[in-house]
């Protein structure tokens, strides 16, 4: 497989976040992803670039999807993994998130890679490590490799991403997807829409690239080209943020009348699990707009990329 | 069907019409109206000979409480419609603290459902959290495409900032209205009436003015945070009044409402323990009564409500701590607000803006205005005719009015619906 090693390449030593990855960085991650990706269709596995290579799967916070699919890329590449599900574990015993860190530093991994529930904690366990970091969602802040499986699903299906229309709906405020996918698509040219109840969206998101905020769904998606829910938190929907599920269908749903406002070949995304019947109709989640599925499998080919480029070394 | 209203002094406070002259109503509307009418066109049609009476938009109240649903034995829509109508007002705003609570779809459209019956405009307010427990967000938004007007939590106020704050938040993004009481629960305590040496002298628990100060000033921050439109719901002192200007002026779209009975009486007026005039907020000082009025004539208060609130006389007839708040108050608020045309600084066109176009204007209401093909909803009244106020003659459930044995001056004669006569009076 030819080696990316240009000057500009995404390098490391962690992928904490997207912000601040300039266009060649993000290029030279969805370039190699994409060879990934490629290989995995016409039957190939990965290089063992991480063969004797030790790879921490350190979750927080629960998740199936997600380290499942660091766990395939991890061992795609030959490497050893490790599934930490830490919310059942020695953080339940006292432990410090930083002395669990130094712990498990002390095994010598090649890389860990972590999810937690505050925003900033991974990159204060990056701080008090030797090995590489990769960000797998932390809080309300990032979540870097979906953004970057979001980007590389829309660049496969369109060719690009400069020029187009992308609408992000649903609850963007607490949302480290959204910022991910908003911050990597703007840097590649695109225009973003961001739309959500009044309760859920922040203010400052010109800040992160964003066009517009739009409390109106229907003017986030007029003539998009990408239309992307969002997954909503169940327990914010039974009054505290949102007035009731069937509330937020009636105003956000993503439904047939609602998609014919965007382009007629939009592309209807989604990170999952979905929520059917409040986020989004069952018969466009299925329907052949859909890219989600193809969103789960860049997910493996982009987590294959980034562990590569973190600490892939030549193939044996 | 037209019917020629003639011989009348024509008073449109929002056109600032005062003229002797009448109005042509077709078809339900307003066909023609103003000095130049003095007979019917034609030869067909009724005439009315108002010999002299003012002709005004019927009123438009924004705070009435029914016991329908779940009270009925305190006053039904029916009764209430017909205690309005007789106060001339043709259209009002129910509150949702119903039991249920008004806070779900099929509530509102049963609220403004047509019935015969109910000949005045009922207009429906949703409410802001569900249940009034002040806890979770109601459904504002398919409220609203029902037809509630605004959203409140009536006489529950929200005690939480933060809940108070998302739900001005999310009703600012549907465009919706929220209406609420400045009031602090747990500073207002368990105090009975306006606290001060009165209430010390009598042996009441008071009700500080600091709590609605508070809860006012909390109230406009987080409308000037939100961007949501306000209703300050029952401002009972000038103070409150300075933080709204003073809101206002850095932009926040807050406006004001006064129960008329607290232009009316002052704490005083409880005298010896006198349970009707047990309301909330309660009656102030006579100084606080003063500067509601000086604001009204200064045009500072956006529309006068009844606060109509029935309560029957088991809730009433019992020492005054236990005795429950509110006042009846559809058939009174023109005589009070008349009151200071009479012994006042208001002119007439004045006193009538707040109780038509200011309150219509508010919340988006057709009606409150004479106008051509408006629909015709009007009312007859004698602004100098005297009566005596007596429980017995109210048309309202129950007849819990502050007003009761007082003399007042002025009176509605007639009130039109639709161009339709719904109300006559025989006396």
């Amino acid at each position: 497989m030819a080696r990316i090693d240009a000057e500009y390449a995404f390098k490391g030593p962690h992928l904490l976040g997207l912000m601040g990855l300039d266009p060649l960085q993000l290029t030279s991650i969805l370039d190699r992803a994409d060879q990934y990706a490629e290989r995995a269709r016409s039957g190939l596995r990965g290089d063992a670039v991480l063969k004797n290579k030790t790879v921490i799967n350190l979750f927080f916070e629960n998740s199936t999807r997600t380290m499942s699919s660091f766990e395939i890329a991890a061992k795609r590449l030959g490497a050893d993994v490790v599934n930490m599900p830490v919310a059942a574990s020695s953080v339940k015993k006292g432990e410090t998130l930083i002395d669990t860190a130094m712990t498990l530093n002390a095994m010598k991994p090649d890389v860990i890679v972590i999810r937690h529930s505050a925003s900033g904690g991974v990159k204060l366990l990056s701080r008090k490590v030797d090995c590489a970091v990769i960000n797998a969602g932390d809080g309300m802040h990032e979540h870097p490799t979906q953004g970057l499986l979001d980007t590389l699903t829309i660049r496969r299906e369109r060719g690009k991403i400069e020029g187009l229309k992308v609408a992000i709906c649903g609850d963007i405020m607490h949302s480290r997807v959204a910022r991910s996918t908003t911050y990597a698509l703007h840097q590649l040219g695109a225009r973003i829409r961001l739309a959500g109840p009044r309760t859920l969206t922040p203010s400052d998101a010109s800040d992160w690239g964003a066009e517009g905020v739009f409390t109106d769904v229907a003017e986030a998606l007029e003539g998009a080209d990408v239309v992307m829910m969002l997954r909503l938190q169940l327990e914010r929907m039974d009054g505290a943020f949102l007035p009731s599920r069937r509330e937020y269908f009636r105003f956000f749903g993503l439904t047939k009348a609602r998609l014919a406002l965007a382009a007629p070949d939009a592309l209807v995304m989604h990170p999952g699990p979905m929520n059917r019947g409040i986020e989004i109709e069952s018969a466009i989640a299925d329907g052949p707009r859909s890219v989600i599925t193809e969103q789960v499998e860049m997910g493996v080919a982009v987590r294959m990329a980034v562990l590569d480029m973190l600490a892939g070394g030549t193939p044996p | 069907m037209i019917t020629a209203i003639i011989n009348a002094r024509v008073l449109d406070p929002a056109s600032n019409t005062d003229v002797m002259g009448g109005a042509i109503i077709e078809d339900g509307k307003v066909a023609a109206w103003g000095a130049g009418i003095q007979s019917a066109p034609g030869s067909s049609g009724q005439v009315i000979d108002a010999g002299g009476l003012c002709l005004a938009p019927g009123l438009i109240d924004l705070r009435v409480k029914t016991g329908e649903p779940g009270e009925e034995h305190r006053e039904t829509l029916e009764t209430a419609s017909r205690a309005a109508l007789s106060g001339g007002v043709t259209q009002f705003v129910v509150m949702p603290d119903t039991r249920p609570v008004i806070d779900d779809v099929a509530l509102v459209q049963f609220m403004t459902r047509n019935t015969p019956g109910i000949e005045a405009r009922i207009q429906a307010a949703g409410a802001l959290t569900t249940g009034l427990e002040g806890q979770s967000m109601a459904e504002i938004g398919l409220m609203k495409e029902a037809g509630a007007v605004f959203f409140t939590n009536g006489d529950h106020p929200i005690e939480d900032p933060a809940i108070q704050r998302r739900a001005m938040a999310y009703a600012e993004s549907h465009g919706a209205i929220i209406a609420s009481r400045p009031d602090s629960a747990s500073l207002r305590g368990s105090g009975v009436m306006n606290a001060g040496p009165f209430a010390a002298r009598i042996g009441l628990k008071g009700m500080a003015r600091e709590a609605e100060w508070i809860g006012a000033a909390r109230d406009l921050m987080l409308a000037e945070a939100t961007g949501c439109r306000l209703l300050m719901d029952q401002v009972s002192t000038p103070r409150t009044l300075g933080f709204l200007s003073e809101a206002k002026a850095r932009g926040v779209q807050v406006a004001s409402t006064v129960a008329a009975h607290h232009l009316f009486f002052n704490e005083l007026d409880i005298g010896d323990y006198l349970t009707y005039c047990k309301v909330n907020p309660p009656f102030r000082s006579e100084d606080d009564r003063q500067g509601l009025i000086k604001a009204l004539a200064a045009g500072d208060i956006d529309a006068v409500v009844s606060a109509h609130d029935p309560q029957p006389p088991e809730q009433k007839r019992l020492p005054f701590a236990e005795a429950s708040f509110g006042a009846a108050g559809l058939e009174t608020t023109l005589a009070a607000v008349l009151s200071l045309v009479h012994d006042g600084p208001l002119d007439l066109l004045t006193a009538l803006r707040v109780l038509t176009c200011g309150p219509a204007d508010l919340i988006g209401l057709q009606g409150g205005r004479i106008a051509t093909d408006a629909p015709a909803d009007l009312i007859l009244f004698d602004p100098d005719r005297p009566w005596k106020c007596l429980r017995e003659d109210l048309n309202t459930r129950s007849t819990n009015s502050p007003f009761d044995g007082r003399l007042l001056q002025g009176r509605v004669m007639r009130t039109f619906v639709g161009g339709r006569t719904v109300f006559e009076r025989q006396d």
